[in-house]
Order: C-alpha cells, then structure tokens, then sequence
C-alpha cells in the first residue's frame, strides 16, 4: 500500500482528529441541534422565571451563561459518547496520533460546537432581554472567544478521565462546574458590565482571567491528557 | 518494522483482580500464535498489552527495534479487537479512509484492500446499519490497512459467514508469509490448526503452553 510522501505532523494529526468530529457533526447534527435545543430551553424557561422587566440587565448575564454551561457538559457529554461506541478511542489510541494532538483536535471540535451554541443562545436572549446587540454585540463575541476555549479545554480533559466510568456524566458534571466557575464567574461578570454600559477597555481584568484559564487549561490538556487516559 | 516481540515477566492487575501473573513470550516473524484458554484467563489482556493500548502493572513488553516504546511500535501494528474500533456514524470508507491518512497512507491506497477483503456496496453505508459480519470486515480491513508487521486478532471469525472465514484464513496465511508476527484469540480451536499456529495457552491468568512461537512451515 502507498505511502503519502508527508506522514502528518502534529499539526496534521490534530487537524485530522478536528476534521473528523466536523465531518460526523455535520452528518448527524446531533451535539449542536440537541445543545443548542437545550440552551434555548433553558434560557426561555429563565426568562420566564426570573425576568420582571426592570431587571432584565441583571438577569440576562446569568442566563446566557447558565444555560452555555449546561449545554457545554451536554456537548461534551456526546462528543465523547461518539468515542466510545464500538472502542472507538481505543482504536485512536492504539493509532500513530499523539495524545496531545488528539486532545487539541477534540478540544477544537467543542470549542466549535460551543460557537454554534452561543450564536442560537445570544441573540434568543438578546430578543428575551431587549438587550441592544447593536450596542453589545461585539462585546459579547469578545467574551465568548474568551471564554469559550477555556469551557471545551477543561471539559475535554475531563470527560477523557470519566470515559470509562460508571455514572460518567454525573461525575462530569460534579468535577466540571467547580472548575468552570472561575471563567464562568468572569463571563457573568463582564457580561453584566457590558450591559449596563461598560466600554471594552473597562472590561480588561475580565479578559485577562479567562485567558490565564484558557492557557492553564489548553497546557495542562494537551501534557496530560495521554496520562489521565492511561492512568 | 516490527522485527521481534518479547514480553517479560509481564503481570496486569485491574484493582484487586490480576488478569496477567509473569506471563513471557516471544513472537516472531512469519509465526502465527494462537492465544488460547477459557474465559477469563488474560487472553483479551494480552493482547490488548501487545497491541499498545494497555501498560503491563510488572514487567515488559520490548518491541525490537523500537523497544519499550509504545509510541515508536504503534505505526506498525495492526488490531483486531472484540470491539470494531470504528466511528459508527460514518460509513466503512469513510473509516478506513481517516485510518489511512492517520498512518499516513493516500486514500487511493484503499483500492487493494477492500478488493481484497470483498468490501461491496456495503462499505459505503454507515456502520450502525451493518451487521455483525460487515462490521468484522471493516475492522479486518482496518487492522490490515498500514501493512502491520505485528497483526494481533482477537476473536477474528465473529460475526463471519463460511466464506468469509475461508477468506481470513487466506489473509492471515499471507500476512505470515510476508513477514508479519500474527497472534490470534481463537475459541476455535481447528482455526489453529487450519493456520499451522503455535499455541499459547493461558489459564486464570497464567502461562500453561510453551513461551517461544516457532517459525511456520515454508518460511
């Protein structure tokens, strides 16, 4: 059998593990129609809830990123289910792919799914809210490139430990949430800045605390992923 | 390539359970060993040990000329697990085609393969809408497709029908005869001797049979 004339790099590994949770992604719709349909769930039902009208600033932050939170370990809950029917990531590990370029193209992949999340979830609770995507739009795109990559980097790592659990999701979620809180908690806050009128440039130490938790986790996936996997 | 296995005093221990007690073995090229014993007995361990995906708790595994290094032995072994370790949500092709260019092989190169193993129409369907036969081929297809020196089966004829396992016996034989280590888990005992296999024989996770797999006959 022929050999191509460049084996993959780690870049071409990470591509290839990437491309491939795209291509069934976009065969079966699954992670971002049922997230995505469960976001919007609950931001409706929190609208409903919590929203008098006069505090639709305060509420609107919680919201969105309650609801991107839920939909993170129900995202990342499925992606790894694909991994496992039929060993599935056993026959990736056995494979030439370096555990690191395997956690960055899974990574990527959810980080991705998120995105799509977010773009369902922003603008639904931005017409629940009357909040002025024209005003905040940009604003929040900026807090969701932030700390997006931070929520799919720790929640990969994560749900690679609870792959071969019992009660995987359940011991997701518990070790999960307490490590997202931190960007989750800067996400809140700057949003909540955001709409009551803070400039970008207001916002910075939001940024940097969620960019030091993409970096910790992003580092901390990519040279300890093959050990959590092999114990 | 792979040119020799050596497997050392090798123990696996899940919690309290040993699956493996100070097993050693040598594999060599152009052998086919077939891994035998009732269930239980650390045969799926073994192999899983051999295939990379699982560390040994005490001793080693040496893949020459690579070594104890997993990372540097596992482009050139081939696996047939009792799972079909493919993506259900994508067709047979399409695996085998991600599996090719993860070991670095052109898509085209898939060609001989699936004449060779008989993949038909069915190929091109997802897999979570094979059969258990199907699905079998597509592993085969899967664990052969990089040319492995070191072809570890378990359990390879479920699922196939007669002429499928006349098939494997036919692909096993060659793969033997070109160079590779073969090594088999097999409840049927007369697929050994159809192979001309060496046995290994494992009970209660312990080694009854002989340790070094003799070369087969005409090579």
């Amino acid at each position: 059998m022929a050999r191509s004339t460049r084996p993959p790099g780690w870049l071409g590994f990470t591509w290839l593990v990437l491309s491939k949770d795209l291509h069934i992604e976009r065969k079966s719709g699954e992670i971002v129609t049922t997230s995505g349909f469960f976001a919007l769930l609950v931001a409706v039902m929190a609208s409903v809830a919590f929203s008098t009208g006069e505090n639709r600033a305060a509420v609107a932050p919680g919201v969105i990123w309650i609801s991107m939170a839920f939909a993170s370990v129900l995202a990342i809950s499925r992606s790894w289910h694909r991994e496992r029917e039929e060993g599935a990531l056993t026959g990736l590990l056995v494979s030439p792919v370096p555990r690191g370029a395997i956690f960055t193209g899974k990574a990527l992949g959810v980080t991705l799914f998120l995105f799509a999340v977010e773009g369902l979830v922003i603008p639904v609770a931005a017409l629940l809210f009357a909040l002025d995507l024209t005003r905040i739009g940009g604003g929040l795109l900026g807090i969701a490139l932030a700390a997006t990559p931070g929520v799919a980097a720790s929640g990969t790592l994560f749900g690679a430990m609870t792959v071969r659990t019992q009660a995987r999701d359940l011991v997701l979620a518990s070790v999960l949430f307490p490590l997202l809180s931190p960007t989750l908690l800067a996400a809140v806050a700057a949003t909540r800045e955001l709409i009551v009128g803070a400039g970008l440039g207001e916002l910075g130490d939001y940024f940097v605390l969620m960019a030091i938790f993409d970096l910790i986790f992003w580092a901390g996936g990519i040279s300890l992923f093959g050990l959590l996997l092999e114990g | 390539m792979i040119r020799q296995v050596e497997v050392l005093r090798v123990s696996r221990i899940y919690g309290a359970t040993p699956a493996l007690r100070g097993i050693s073995a040598t594999f060599l090229p152009h052998t086919i060993t077939l891994i035998e014993g009732p269930n239980g007995s650390g045969k799926s361990t073994l192999l899983g040990l051999l295939s990379t995906a699982i560390r040994p708790t005490t001793g080693q595994i040496l893949w020459h000329p690579f070594g104890s290094s997993p990372e540097l032995a596992r482009p050139h072994i081939g696996w047939l697990s009792h799972e079909s370790l493919v993506y259900p949500d994508l067709s047979g092709i399409e695996n085998l085609t991600w599996s090719a260019r993860l070991h670095g092989l052109t898509p085209e190169a898939l060609d001989p393969l699936t004449d060779r193993l008989h993949l038909g129409s069915f190929a091109r369907r997802p897999v979570r809408t094979m059969s258990r036969g199907q699905r079998q081929r597509i592993a085969i297809a899967r664990a052969l497709l990089s040319r492995p020196s070191l072809l570890l089966l378990d359990e390879p004829t479920t699922g196939l029908d007669r002429e499928g396992i006349t098939l494997l016996v036919r692909i096993i034989r060659e793969e033997a005869e070109r160079g590779a280590i073969v090594a088999i888990i097999a409840h049927d005992l007369e697929l050994g001797t159809l192979l001309g296999a060496t046995s290994l024989r494992l009970e209660r996770g312990q080694q009854i049979s002989p340790s070094i797999s003799p070369h087969v006959e005409g090579s």
